[in-house]
């Protein structure tokens, strides 16, 4: 019963939630991931110091990308597409794309407080996720464009693809900068040894996976043995 | 609390992305025994385009031919089949009547004129040549003009009246000519049997052997025994100086004496329908010469030792493979060769290389190259062009040649090109517009001793540009068509019918069937299914302009095989001739072909713009001026109002 009410109040939030202040503030929020990506410099330190981008919006911009990964695998023209759906796991595609996003938030928060960065945990997830607005925004009108341009015209998608794509490494590599303070010289090289601090942690992840999957196998193996011989 | 669902949640997804990279995608390693690449370089098991017919030994020829040791060399022209018993030192003609191989004879030796002889600086007159390792033979239908020519110009000899030639009428004719002959050589044959052993330096090769000792291909012992360098010069007459030289062809001489025809005819042989107008070339490996006689085995010219500024003195002529084409000039793949085909011209003189690789560095190894010292460069990997190992004609008189010196990678990379079609300039025309280059298996495993990527060691051209390319790796013979799309596969490595373990060489009897020949002596006959019927079909009335037709034929071809990928672009080709582009687009889609996808697509978007484009605008004209025409409705509204 007091489910049940629970469950009811929940529905009846909703659309207040829609009305509600903090409902505005998200959206606020999200329209300014469009300021940031035409003034990243400005945009981006207004992001982190003024608390002008939230957590919501991030996560959305994050999923967006998600989707538009997804999207783009299944309904791009198969032109431009070469997606073997009997081979694709949609798990292995999310963890494709929110694994090293979390990777690297992890290893640039490692490096940038040893290097006097300014910024949180918090606030390079969310400078870094802003950052993939030109993928979305651009990506998803691809995914539609593609399907109407022939093999010739691809040249066309290729390119904006691809600008989209840099667009994002500028906007990281500048959000990274403001977030941090740092000077551009000192924002590349921070960027760039937190790519190096991604290798090592996959390394180390993998070796830790590989050396439980080995501690598994040999109880699985001792069991067997065991039943082996009791039976 | 939400942290600790956060962890869990990331924890999760985690563990599922290591367990599902770690399950991976276990290819499937299917082995049918026909199949066909799909798009994304799968195999996708096919119906039979061609079936295995026969099996044959060289004792089903008859108890005179025994087995054949390591046949090298298969050519076919017409109905007759010229199998190279190189291990015998022999060639092995059989004929095909009425579904049955029949033996014709057994060629080991060919008679040298004593015209011929002259010229070649043979002392002595006229001799036999035997063979020794013969590894291929080339025969052609010989032309009127082509005969005078030859005769008239080949080697500048003159051995024989053109004119009496043609006027033989076969068999009958030919032996008791040829037998002629051989009685009047007989005598200088004597002769210079003991003394010219030495003396023949200059024609080492073509050894002496009395011409009738040889003889006949129904006393087995003389096909066998002949044939080495040293065992020669026995002589019907002089029997005792056979005898002295302790070579094992003693009996042969005898027998020679009593049949002295140098042919002897197998019963079997349908006389009428024979064309004694063949030109033959047979590559005389291990005595480095290519012999050029005509179909009574009387040698018009030979061609050894060639003599040019780009060939080295101890070049050692090991002719493999050889081709003549329609303007009389002989292609040899010759052993150890890497410059590409030595091209003779029709006097038998040594012209140039022909269709050479060229070996390019890439970056890396050019730098690399740059900082290594000479005892290092001399000890690396030496970059050298690759070597063809087999060579055939079309029926348009163009080359195929195929090489399986490349490397793994760059097959499976799918930039390599095995098999070549080279026009007169010795550049490669043949066409790739397929998914994937035609280079065999796509991908590969190792199983046992079976492992890396296909090596193509024979290739024959259909009359409508289909081609067929044979795998020694894994005993299989790939089928491309004019296009370079793959049609069918099929074989395998293995001991029982239609796969091989060692194939050596193949060729066409008509259109429908293939022969390969392995090394272990069997023979294997291939007929065209009726799939593969319906497929050569299609593609010929595509190759003429039928395009209707071609479609109907590829719907029949889609119901024994959905899989086919051609089918599905062959009818996607007749749709969008006839203006279905919205259904060519769907058959096109299946096969992914986006090339003829896009030129549908593009009538299509045509056709789609044009009809709609009236209420687009319309749409557009009311979005612009319906809302000016409210604005000025509520001003004349105003103004009325205020008036």
């Amino acid at each position: 019963m007091k489910a049940i009410s629970g469950i009811g109040r929940f529905f009846v939030g909703i659309p207040a939630y829609f009305k509600g202040e903090s409902f505005k503030h998200y959206l606020k929020t999200l329209r300014y991931a469009f300021y940031v990506i035409l003034h990243p410099f400005d945009g981006f330190w207004d992001l982190s110091h003024e608390k002008r981008g939230s957590l919501a919006a991030a996560n959305t911009i994050v999923i967006l990308a998600l989707l538009t990964n997804l999207w783009d695998m299944r309904f791009t023209s198969f032109m431009f597409n070469n997606t073997r759906w009997n081979r694709v796991n949609i798990f292995e595609v999310i963890a494709s794309i929110l694994l090293p996003l979390a990777i690297w938030v992890a290893a640039n928060w490692s490096l940038t407080t040893l290097m006097d960065g300014k910024g949180k945990l918090k606030d390079i997830y969310i400078a870094t996720a802003y950052a993939f607005t030109p993928y979305v925004i651009i990506g998803m009108p691809m995914i539609v464009i593609s399907n109407l341009i022939t093999s010739e015209e691809g040249a066309f998608y290729t390119y904006f693809n691809t600008f989209a794509l840099i667009w994002s490494v500028m906007l990281i590599l500048a959000g990274m900068m403001m977030t941090h303070d740092y000077g551009l010289a000192k924002g590349l090289v921070s960027s760039l040894l937190s790519v190096v601090g991604m290798a090592i942690i996959i390394f180390i992840l993998l070796l830790f996976f590989s050396l439980i999957s080995d501690a598994i196998g040999y109880v699985v193996s001792l069991v067997k043995e065991i039943t082996f011989r009791v039976s | 609390m939400r942290n600790i669902l956060f962890r869990r949640v990331l924890v999760l997804v985690l563990l599922v992305s290591m367990v599902a990279a770690t399950l991976g995608t276990a290819a499937a390693d299917e082995d049918w025994y026909s199949y066909t690449y799909n798009f994304w370089k799968d195999e996708v098991e096919s119906p039979d385009t061609y079936a295995v017919t026969n099996t044959l030994f060289g004792t089903d020829f008859g108890e005179e031919v025994g087995h054949l040791n390591n046949p090298a060399g298969l050519f076919i022209i017409e109905n007759h089949i010229f199998i190279v018993d190189t291990g015998n030192n022999r060639i092995v003609e059989v004929q095909k009547v009425d579904g049955e191989y029949q033996l014709v004879r057994v060629i080991n030796h060919l008679q040298v004129s004593e015209e011929l002889a002259e010229i070649m600086k043979i002392q002595g007159g006229a001799i036999t040549l035997t063979l020794n390792g013969p590894e291929d033979v080339f025969v052609r239908v010989k032309t009127q003009e082509s005969l005078v020519e030859d005769y008239g110009e080949y080697l500048g000899t003159l051995y024989d009246d053109p004119a009496s030639h043609q006027e033989e009428t076969p068999a009958t004719d030919a032996t008791t000519e040829t037998g002629e002959a051989s009685t009047e050589d007989a005598a200088t044959a004597t002769e210079d049997a003991a003394t010219e052993d030495a003396s023949t330096e200059d024609t080492a090769s073509t050894e002496d052997t009395a011409e009738d000792s040889s003889s006949s291909g129904e006393d087995g012992e003389a096909v066998d025994e002949n044939g080495s360098d040293e065992s020669a010069s026995t002589e019907e007459g002089g029997s005792a100086d056979g005898s002295e030289d302790g070579s094992e062809d003693g009996a042969a001489s005898d027998n020679g004496a009593s049949a002295p025809a140098p042919v002897a005819w197998h019963e079997n042989v349908v006389k009428q329908e024979l064309n004694l107008e063949y030109d033959i070339f047979i590559a005389d490996t291990q005595n480095h010469r290519v012999i050029h006689c005509d179909y009574n085995l009387n040698v018009i010219g030979v061609i050894d030792d060639p003599k040019d500024d780009t060939i080295d003195d101890n070049f050692v002529f090991l002719p493999s493979k050889i081709v003549a084409d329609t303007a009389n000039r002989l292609y040899v793949q010759a052993t150890n060769v890497n410059s590409g085909l030595m091209e003779f011209d029709k006097v038998g003189a040594f012209i140039s290389y022909c269709g050479a690789n060229k070996v390019e560095l890439t970056v890396s190894e050019k730098i690399w190259r740059r900082i290594q010292t000479k005892e290092q460069k001399d000890r690396s990997v030496q970059y050298v062009p690759t070597e063809y190992n087999n060579l055939s004609l079309d029926s348009k008189g163009f080359l195929y040649v195929t090489t399986s010196t490349l490397e793994d990678d760059d097959i499976w990379g799918g930039t390599a090109t095995p098999v070549r079609k080279l026009n007169s300039m010795g550049s490669d025309i043949l066409i790739r517009n397929g998914n994937f280059y035609p280079s065999g298996d796509l991908n590969w495993g190792t199983a046992g001793l079976v492992k890396g990527a296909s090596a193509f060691v024979d290739v024959i051209a259909f009359n409508n540009d289909t081609y067929a390319c044979l795998d020694r790796t894994r005993g299989r013979i790939f089928l491309y068509d004019f296009q370079g799309n793959m049609l069918c596969a099929f074989g395998n490595y293995g001991q029982y019918a239609g796969c091989f373990t060692y194939p050596n060489a193949m060729d066409n009897l008509g259109e429908e069937c293939i022969l390969v020949v392995d090394k272990y002596g069997s023979i294997t006959e291939f007929t065209m299914t009726d799939y593969g019927r319906l497929i050569n079909n299609a593609l010929a009335e595509y190759k003429v302009g039928h395009y209707d037709a071609s479609a109907e034929i590829w719907k029949q071809v889609l119901k024994y095989n959905g899989n086919y990928e051609l089918a599905y672009v062959g009818i996607g080709r007749a749709l969008l001739r006839q203006g279905e582009y919205k259904e060519a687009m769907k058959y096109f889609k299946s096969a992914r072909d986006d090339v003829n996808y896009s030129k549908a697509f593009k009538h299509y978007r045509e056709e789609v713009v044009e009809k709609y484009i009236g209420w687009f605008l319309g749409g557009l004209a009311i979005l612009i001026i319906l809302p000016k025409l409210v604005r000025k409705t509520k001003k004349l509204r105003k103004e009325i109002n205020e008036a």
